[in-house]
């Protein structure tokens, strides 16, 4: 009996674990997109309401969809708050830290801290420029991000049951 | 003759500075602090301050000298995270500002900007690596307007005269002209007439006047004074004309043509006008073509040439339209220090 509900808990922690890198696989395509569309709205705001930086990345934190606002928003409360602080040194600080409550990648990642070392230094020009570069970046991950979801979204649901499986038979 | 002056302590300036730079600055004296007017931060350069009219180099121990050698440098990452901090992280809303080679920061601060210049069809498009910031302090001296203001007063049409404001750099023109705005709003005359606080309208092209944040004015500038922030003089004194109805208009710093135009408007529409220009004196501003013109057309009906500070020997001079002297003040001071 003990067993029996030992090998259910196995085969269940297996689907779990296979669900759990599926699930982030399917994720990471549509943070990324959500992130694009963050660096939209930015550019708007930059370009045509030239609002300043720490309002703007409020204004994301309010606009865009979690995890990507919380990212803005809590970027946009620091400068507010902190005095004395520059924002590549906030930036790199919340970005390294909030990257893992996402589904992204060291590629993502590497991209937004690059463009927080360009932003808010430079002429309207200059930051459309970069933006523009990190948005184009950030869609060619998107394809790949799909391309592996497409691959081996499936295969990881599969391979988590069959595992929690091959450890049952292993414990008989 | 003024009794009741505010010197602010200049600490919410330092918010602007880096780590380094603000151990540094808050390190100063007391004294020096109380009489700061500039800090001058040159990259790889001495650090430099300027204060109740002397200057001295600062080390980085807060120590003032007049030795350059023992002062401190600031760095060059110093000098890019001072401008991300007094761009409040975004450059990209002060282009206007850094084609004309300064901003105005939180707190009406005016820090002068040097650097690379880049060009684009043979006009200034921006600077580049700015390596040099001149941080010049705005003061708000309550009281700093008490000393002038009687000159001014016309009896018979209850309000004041049309009034230019004549000093040079860092004599204290902009305090005084925004402690006028401020008594002639609130109603604070000099004499004991029941006289009401006038509509003051004032165009803020530097936002130096009443430090507008996100239009709010931080100055004290009256409660019935409204303020066009950030606005070309002329035209926001047109559209002030237009739209607001101000008994006075108050704007500093004229010298263009079309600021002349749009003087000679507010006039026909029966509105004083207390302006500031840069001058030794009377002679200097009449050597201006500008202002030349309006003086022989008789538009200003009083000239005040601010005195200087205390040992410069220099008095408040009060001329009439006509250029003749009116007064002439022995005081030698009107910013006295607290």
């Amino acid at each position: 009996m003990l067993k029996l509900m030992g090998a259910a808990l196995v085969l269940f922690a297996g689907a779990m674990a296979g669900f759990y890198q599926s699930w982030r696989l399917a994720s990471r395509p549509r943070q990324i997109r959500g992130l694009i569309h963050a660096l939209q709205v930015l550019e708007t705001e930059i370009v045509y309401a030239l609002t300043p930086l720490p309002e703007a990345l409020r204004k994301l934190g309010r606009k865009t969809a979690a995890p990507v606002s919380g990212l803005f928003g809590q970027i946009g409360d620091r400068l507010e708050q902190e005095q004395g602080i520059t924002l590549q040194e906030v930036w790199e600080f919340t970005a390294l830290d909030y990257w893992k409550q996402t589904a992204m990648k060291e590629t993502e990642r590497e991209i937004v801290r690059q463009l927080g070392r360009t932003l808010g230094i430079s002429d309207r020009e200059d930051q459309v420029k970069h933006l523009h570069l990190a948005i184009r970046e950030l869609q060619r991950e998107e394809m790949t991000a799909i391309d592996e979801q497409k691959r081996y979204e499936k295969m990881w649901k599969s391979l988590g049951i069959l595992a929690g499986v091959l450890i049952v038979i292993m414990m008989y | 003759m003024d009794n009741l002056e505010e010197a602010i302590m200049p600490d919410h300036v330092f918010s602007f500075l880096p780590g380094s730079l603000h151990r540094i600055a808050a390190g100063l004296p007391r004294e020096i602090l109380e009489t700061l007017q500039e800090i001058r931060i040159r990259e790889s350069r001495p650090l430099e301050i300027v204060y109740d009219h002397d200057h001295a180099f600062v080390d980085a121990g807060g120590k003032i000298s007049d030795n350059p050698a023992a002062a401190y440098r600031p760095s060059h990452q110093e000098c890019l995270q001072l401008l991300d901090l007094l761009t409040d992280h975004s450059l990209y809303t002060f282009e206007e500002e850094l084609k004309r080679g300064f901003i105005t920061v939180r707190g009406g601060h005016r820090v002068g900007l040097c650097g690379r210049v880049v060009l684009d069809k043979g006009e200034i498009k921006q600077i580049k690596d700015v390596t040099g910031f001149n941080i010049r302090l705005a003061r708000e001296m309550i009281g700093a307007g008490r000393s002038v203001l009687p000159y001014l007063i016309d009896f018979e049409a209850q309000t004041v005269r049309h009034t230019l404001l004549i000093s040079p750099p860092l004599w204290g023109k902009t305090t005084v002209i925004r402690d006028l705005a401020r008594m002639i709003s609130t109603g604070e005359w000099p004499h004991q007439l029941a006289w009401k606080g006038k509509k003051v309208g004032i165009i803020d092209e530097r936002s130096e006047l009443a430090a507008c944040v996100k239009g709010v004015p931080t100055f004290h500038v009256g409660p019935r004074t409204d303020v066009m922030d950030h606005c070309p003089k002329a035209e926001g004194m047109m559209m002030m004309i237009r739209s607001m109805s101000p008994d006075v208009l108050v704007v500093d710093e004229i010298g263009r043509p079309e600021d002349a135009a749009a003087i000679r408007e507010a006039l026909r529409a029966g509105i004083k006008v207390l302006a500031t220009a840069h001058g030794a004196g009377l002679e200097d501003i009449r050597s201006r073509p500008m202002l030349r013109e309006l003086i022989e057309e008789g538009i200003f009906e009083r000239y005040v040439v601010l005195p200087g500070r205390k040992g410069t020997g220099r008095p408040l001079q009060v001329f009439d339209g006509s250029g003749f002297l009116q007064v002439k003040t022995p005081f030698d001071s009107h910013v006295k220090k607290v």
